[in-house]
């Protein structure tokens, strides 16, 4: 099974100080990694794939025009719709897509990274998070993920497929303005979801436009007066073993065998 | 003199016990002074207990365990569930991977272990089914999760697609017994919403030590088990892990860190010592300050703020400064010459003695036990 139809879903960025309209960067990366997989495959078998830029929302929005500087040669935008849910517009348009590529996070609305989560349960696609890089394989896509404290993980998944492109990706963003004035962005007719949403936005928010720190959860102390009293005059004893004797062997020894017993070297 | 007077004398340190709940108790008619008995209490502390006799509703949390243990972020969302349950509320803790600590401290009623789905191993497939079937069983109301990349952010996500009807919330930064908050709009302004069915947290939203404890008894989880064992043909195959060499990595991800201070005279061993862990180096203020070290590798204050699991401190005392740049690691070993230094309080283990000869010996020890290990293979 090969790929016949790639699809970078992009969303309208902000700059996280003026507000201005921008590219949202994790998307971009999503978009690059996108067209690069489309040229190599395009360079072994002459147009033999076919990305898709698309972008739910309004097409005047001043952060398009970006991603034609990005790269984009065209962007589809599917009108957002007041009493549609973005996930149903979207899942009608990407039904014979293999890859559906987009960023992790968006930078306008929720920003809570469940719309590819969503796209792949209502579609019945993989979906694979985290993912640096990617390439074609015989039998799917071949994925690396990132994880934590150096660790980096390689899978391979069946497509169709959603790929969620971590913002550490290896990518180099090129802007360049001559892409951006012969690009263009065509609108898609509007229709009418055909199915009432399963997702049915059942979480209200309330947003303030101020920003406080937030507050940590402590669990309360229901102590008696005696034992604040000892908490504010005695010290918690605090740390851990404390070897003083032996030879430098020995302490080197007791060193490796707490290594060991709480298996932080695989030795 | 006292004699003359004739009033009653009364020892000051008669012979007293502490209760479990932390009140001195004068044992009257006890002849052995000077003895403070610590009265036997729950698991060694003398914290009071939570977990109800007979839990009328249950809260759950999913976590993911590294190295057989919880790390802090999991165990915030564990204290959350804990702080925020009622008496007769029962936390359930979900375990994916080997866990090889007691929870009771963490705040866990009941506690389900699946070794089989350890985090370093991609099977979201399985874990969801688990997931669900462990949700169908407890019936909890409401579920949390630590909003992490070693897999709990990405399950919870599909967890939230599989219960569209549920209400639920990501990267939460703040919660109470009513609502929760995250930011939103590239982070530009503060959501607030009611307590959701599926709570994924951000890091640092809780404190992590309890004022109570918990039972921790360990639950059967085979029924989830066997769930796992005749998974169908999966969409995910794992082609295996990649290390990134500690050399090439930067610090703020490093997971082993050896760091230098002042004790530390020759460099070129505790090059060694690093290249033989497979640790990152880092080094004091002081360090950095005196050229052994380049700025770059300054922890501390000043400098970067580590995470790793295992920070081997050479030669440090642990000013504040640099205590805040390690504050979130999880074992630190130092290794002083003075056993009065600041580190020392901080420090899982201290060695007292001389950094370079104890350096010297920890790099043939390792060296026969890498030797040992090649021979036994």
């Amino acid at each position: 099974m090969s790929i016949k139809n790639i699809v970078a879903l992009v969303s309208a960025g902000r700059h996280p100080i003026s507000g201005q309209a921008r590219h949202c960067r994790n998307d971009s990366l999503a978009m690059t990694i996108g067209l690069a997989l489309t040229s190599d495959l395009n360079a072994e078998n002459a147009n033999s794939v076919n990305l898709k830029v698309i972008h739910a929302g309004h097409a005047k929005n001043a952060a398009l025009t970006d991603y034609l500087a990005l790269g984009a040669s065209q962007i589809d935008v599917i009108p957002a719709l007041e009493n549609a849910d973005i996930v149903d517009s979207l899942a009608e348009n990407l039904k014979n897509v293999d890859v559906i590529l987009m960023g992790s996070r968006a930078e306008s609305g929720q920003d809570s990274g469940l719309l590819p989560y969503l796209l792949a349960e209502k579609l019945n696609y993989s979906l694979v998070a985290n993912v640096l890089t990617i390439k074609q394989t015989t039998e799917g896509i071949e994925a690396l993920q990132f994880l934590p404290k150096g660790k980096r993980r390689s899978v391979k998944v069946t497509m169709p497929t959603v790929i969620v492109i971590h913002p550490l990706a290896p990518v180099q963003l090129r802007h360049a303005y001559a892409r951006q004035a012969n690009g263009h962005i065509s609108q898609f007719a509007t229709q009418t979801p055909t199915q009432e949403s399963k997702y049915s936005c059942t979480v209200e928010w309330q947003t303030q436009s101020t920003i406080r720190k937030p507050n940590k959860l402590k669990a309360k102390e229901n102590k008696s007066g005696h034992a604040r009293m000892l908490s504010a005059t005695v010290s918690e004893n605090k740390g851990g073993a404390v070897v003083n004797d032996g030879n430098s062997v020995e302490k080197a020894q007791v060193i490796l065998s707490y290594l060991r017993e709480h298996r932080l070297i695989n030795f | 003199m006292s004699d003359e007077n004739n009033i009653k004398r009364i020892n000051p340190r008669r012979a007293y016990k502490i209760m479990a709940d932390g009140v001195k108790r004068i044992v009257l008619g006890s002849i052995s002074d000077f003895v403070a008995h610590e009265a036997t209490s729950h698991h060694g502390t003398n914290k009071p207990v939570r977990t109800p006799s007979a839990p009328k509703a249950r809260v759950l949390v999913i976590a993911h365990s590294d190295r057989g243990m919880l790390d802090d972020h999991a165990r915030q969302a564990l204290a959350a569930a804990a702080i925020l349950a009622d008496a007769n509320t029962a936390v359930v803790v979900l375990v994916l991977g080997e866990l090889r600590e007691d929870l009771s401290n963490a705040g866990a009623d009941e506690v389900l272990v699946i070794a089989e789905l350890d985090y370093q191993t991609f099977q979201p497939d399985v874990e969801v089914s688990c997931a669900k079937t462990i949700i169908a069983s407890i019936v909890p109301k409401h579920i949390f999760m630590p909003d992490n990349l070693i897999g709990d952010g990405d399950l919870g996500r599909r967890l939230i697609a599989c219960y569209p009807e549920k209400s639920a919330a990501t990267h939460v930064i703040e919660l109470n017994n009513v609502q929760v908050a995250n930011y939103q709009l590239g982070g530009t302004s503060l959501a607030l919403t009611s307590l959701p069915y599926i709570v994924l947290l951000a890091a640092d939203t809780t404190d992590s030590r309890l004022a109570f404890s918990a039972a921790a008894q360990k639950l059967d989880s085979t029924f989830a088990n066997q769930n796992t064992a005749k998974s169908q043909k999966s969409n995910y195959t794992n082609l295996g892990m990649q290390t990134i060499s500690a050399a090439n990595i930067a610090l703020e991800e490093a997971d082993f860190i050896v760091s230098a201070g002042n004790g530390v005279d020759n460099v070129t061993t505790l090059q060694a010592l690093a290249a033989s862990l497979d640790a990152a180096i880092g080094a004091s203020r002081v360090a950095v300050d005196d050229g052994k070290f380049t700025r770059d590798k300054q922890i501390g204050a000043t400098g970067k703020t580590v995470t790793a699991s295992t920070y081997l401190a050479i030669g440090i005392s642990g000013a504040v400064q640099h205590l805040q740049g390690i504050k979130d690691c999880r074992h630190v070993i130092a290794i002083n010459r003075d056993n009065s230094a600041p580190i020392i309080k901080r420090a899982d283990l201290s060695v007292i003695g001389d950094a370079e000869s104890i350096m010297q010996e920890l790099i043939t020890a390792i060296a026969q036990v890498k030797s040992s290990a090649q021979e036994a293979a």
